[in-house]
């Protein structure tokens, strides 16, 4: 049990930066998911926690104490690797056993305690197999082992998941939120898969260029999200942007001067220019396009996926995505888009950061509940 | 049964006799190779088995007298042959640190150093390796002359005694030792450094958050990683270390004084081409074929068994 803190940090590779100055802090017990795309230096960060790359500058405190030049073995973390790292020389049991053998603890209690390990791991028949010898998951689930026999305060996974195939994957990630549950060991998980930090974490990160774009829950950065970025990077199929002019009452006025949400207001000059989001979830078909709320909408593929219907098309020059319920009837040929005005994101132009309409009521995601929340799972297939 | 017909009628004629010369084709690409290795090993080391039972002087008038195992018996009874035996297995021991133990602690070592001082350092080593075996022997004999040698300079200034390193024979042995490994330690160290290199990064990263020490990384992980490099030189130099040497015997002490520096490449190379006595060089050279050839067969059954293969 452990708590994290980093204040201030920065990491540059000789003149590129990785990390750019990040505040975070990681309470006791909580399961943290840090999600981005490559190069983001999120497995930077990771690995400034585990004290495997030097901090250029700031700090980073495990427990209230400052562990930039400490050893990684004297952190109280433990890592599992993206490709297990297990040693190939040696057993299941002497790999998971290695961290007991430096520490100086004799055979007998070092046995006693990978057998407990391997017990709650289901590798008791794997012991004397070597690395080679296992199946992906196996290695998978030493590697978890490694890192479990010292008792860390800290977990960190660094993609743990990403060399494993799709079924797998969900089996392993569904046992990782089940130790969790059973140690309540500080985690931080890394990870460049949407479905896996939405399902794992506590509390969400979500970094883009070596800086953090938003903290929280996960429900709250997929409904709420500050800015086009993370809009863009949770979901799938990703949300949809309508670039629209305000005009002089504060309302969105998109290409061609429809209005399709007069409703919303927003306390922005006229003219000013803002990017509406628009989740594929959020879209129902309606049949007569002429409507003003109405966007005329031209399909052009649709993805049958079992579950659900992907409808891809083009809204003028724009690309667009709906989710369908997988029993709707598509009719051909030119289709209008609805979408209530709840469901409408809006994100500044200049620096893609959210407004919130004037006028609408909005309360914070987290207080609205499950219910709100479409069928997430789905359109995560 | 229609389909095979039917192809079979369609096929065109010449597939017949493309199927046969496909037969040949592996052995047409092998035949250069095989001709050399056939030519060049397996016909001579044929013929040396077949000489070794004759008294012969190489000279193309006299006719090969059979003698059965009469070299053989009186190799095995010489005194010259103990001696070169017992020279070699010393060549061989001496030969383990210079080859083995300090290449792999320079390699281990280095391998933590970054960027261009590395590089200068392995450059470093490696110079002796690209100097002529011959140039090296001259040039060895220079410095270690005894009146006028650099070395013997040096330690007569440090206050020490002159050291016959070529004349004495508690000596000398050692001094070809140090020549033949001085000459080995760049290449090895390149293989070392090489093989530790190879090391996937991360296995020393698991380690240190294992906890594991420098040196504890070095004894768990680093060394079994790079067993097959280390078993691999260990046997080269068990079964060629004593080849290696044979220039600096030749060109050094000509296996003197005292007979003290000679082994058993050079003693085969003395009966063949000093006296030559074509039947005792090659029993001679048939025995370390066997003996040696039982040693790589043990040094691979070995290695098989104690190497570490990353997958």
């Amino acid at each position: 049990m452990a708590s994290i803190d980093i204040t201030n940090v920065h990491k540059v590779y000789g003149r590129t930066p990785a990390v750019r100055g990040l505040d975070l802090s990681v309470e006791d017990g909580s399961f943290l998911v840090i999600l981005g795309p490559s190069g983001c230096g999120k497995s930077t960060l990771l690995r400034m926690i585990a004290g495997l790359e030097d901090i250029t500058a700031g700090e980073i405190a495990i427990d209230g104490r400052v562990v930039n030049d400490i050893e990684p073995g004297r952190r109280g973390c433990a890592m599992v690797f993206q490709n297990y790292a297990l040693y190939p020389h040696m057993t299941v049991a002497e790999n998971v056993g290695y961290a007991l053998k430096v520490a100086g603890i004799r055979q007998p209690e070092r046995a006693r305690r990978v057998a407990r390990v391997a017990e709650t791991l289901g590798l008791g028949d794997l012991l004397e197999r070597k690395p080679a010898q296992l199946s992906g998951g196996q290695r998978q689930r030493v590697a978890m082992g490694r890192a479990m026999v010292r008792e860390p305060g800290i977990f960190l996974f660094d993609e743990p998941l990403s060399n494993l195939d799709a079924k797998l994957r969900i089996q392993m990630r569904l046992e990782i939120k089940r130790l969790h549950r059973e140690l309540k060991t500080t985690s931080v998980f890394v990870t460049h898969d949407q479905v896996e930090a939405m399902t794992l974490a506590d509390r969400l990160v979500v970094m883009n260029q070596g800086l953090i774009e938003q903290v929280g829950p996960p429900a709250e950065v997929f409904r709420h999200p500050v800015s086009r970025f993370v809009a863009n990077f949770l979901g799938s199929p990703p949300m949809n942007f309508l670039p629209t002019a305000i005009d002089r009452r504060g309302r969105a006025v998109v290409e061609g001067g429809h209005v399709p949400w007069p409703e919303l207001c927003f306390d922005l000059p006229s003219g000013a220019a803002i990017e509406i989001g628009l989740r594929p979830g959020d879209l129902s078909l309606v049949a007569q396009a002429g409507a003003d709320d109405v966007l005329p909408f031209d399909p052009e593929i649709l993805e049958d996926l079992g579950n659900e219907l992907h409808l891809h098309g083009s809204i003028g020059e724009i690309s667009f995505a709906v989710a369908l319920p997988a029993a709707t009837l598509v009719p051909a040929g030119r289709l209008g888009l609805r979408a209530a005005p709840g469901a409408v994101h809006a994100f500044r132009r200049e620096d893609g950061r959210r407004v919130e309409p004037r006028a609408r009521s909005n309360p914070p995601a987290h207080e609205s509940g499950e219910a709100a929340w479409r069928s997430l799972s789905l359109s995560f297939t | 049964m229609t389909d095979t017909t039917v192809f079979a009628a369609g096929a065109p004629p010449r597939a017949i006799p493309r199927i046969r010369l496909s037969t040949v084709e592996p052995w047409l690409y092998l035949a250069p190779a095989l001709a050399v290795v056939v030519l060049w090993v397996y016909v001579p080391l044929l013929q040396a088995f077949e000489l070794s039972f004759y008294q012969w002087n190489m000279l193309p008038r006299a006719t090969p007298r059979f003698v059965g195992l009469d070299n053989y018996r009186n190799l095995l009874g010489l005194p010259d042959m103990r001696q070169a035996v017992v020279n070699t297995i010393l060549y061989t021991i001496g030969l383990l640190p210079l080859s083995v133990g300090i290449p792999l602690a320079v390699a281990l070592v280095t391998g933590n150093l970054g960027g261009p001082l590395r590089n200068f350092y392995r450059a470093l080593i490696f110079v002796p390796m690209i100097v002529a075996p011959i140039v090296a022997a001259i040039l060895w004999r220079w410095l270690l002359n005894e009146d006028h040698g650099l070395v013997n300079a040096w330690l007569a200034g440090a206050g020490l005694a002159k050291v016959g390193f070529l004349s004495d024979p508690d000596v000398a042995l050692w001094t070809l030792v140090w020549i033949t490994g001085w000459k080995l330690i760049g290449f090895s160290t390149l293989l070392f450094a090489a093989a530790d290199s190879a090391i996937n990064p991360t296995y020393i990263e698991a380690a240190r958050m294992d906890g594991a020490s420098g040196w504890q990384i070095v004894r768990d992980i680093r060394l079994p990683l790079m067993s097959p490099t280390i078993l691999l030189i260990t046997m080269m130099t068990i079964l060629f270390g004593a080849q290696w040497s044979f220039v600096y015997i030749n060109a050094l002490t000509g296996g003197g004084p005292l007979r003290s520096t000679t082994n058993v490449f050079h003693v085969m190379w003395e009966y063949g081409f000093k006296t030559m006595a074509a039947g005792w060089s090659t029993a001679a050279g048939m025995l370390v074929f066997v003996v040696f050839g039982l040693i790589a067969l043990g040094c691979l059954a070995l290695m098989r068994r104690l190497a570490v293969y990353d997958e």
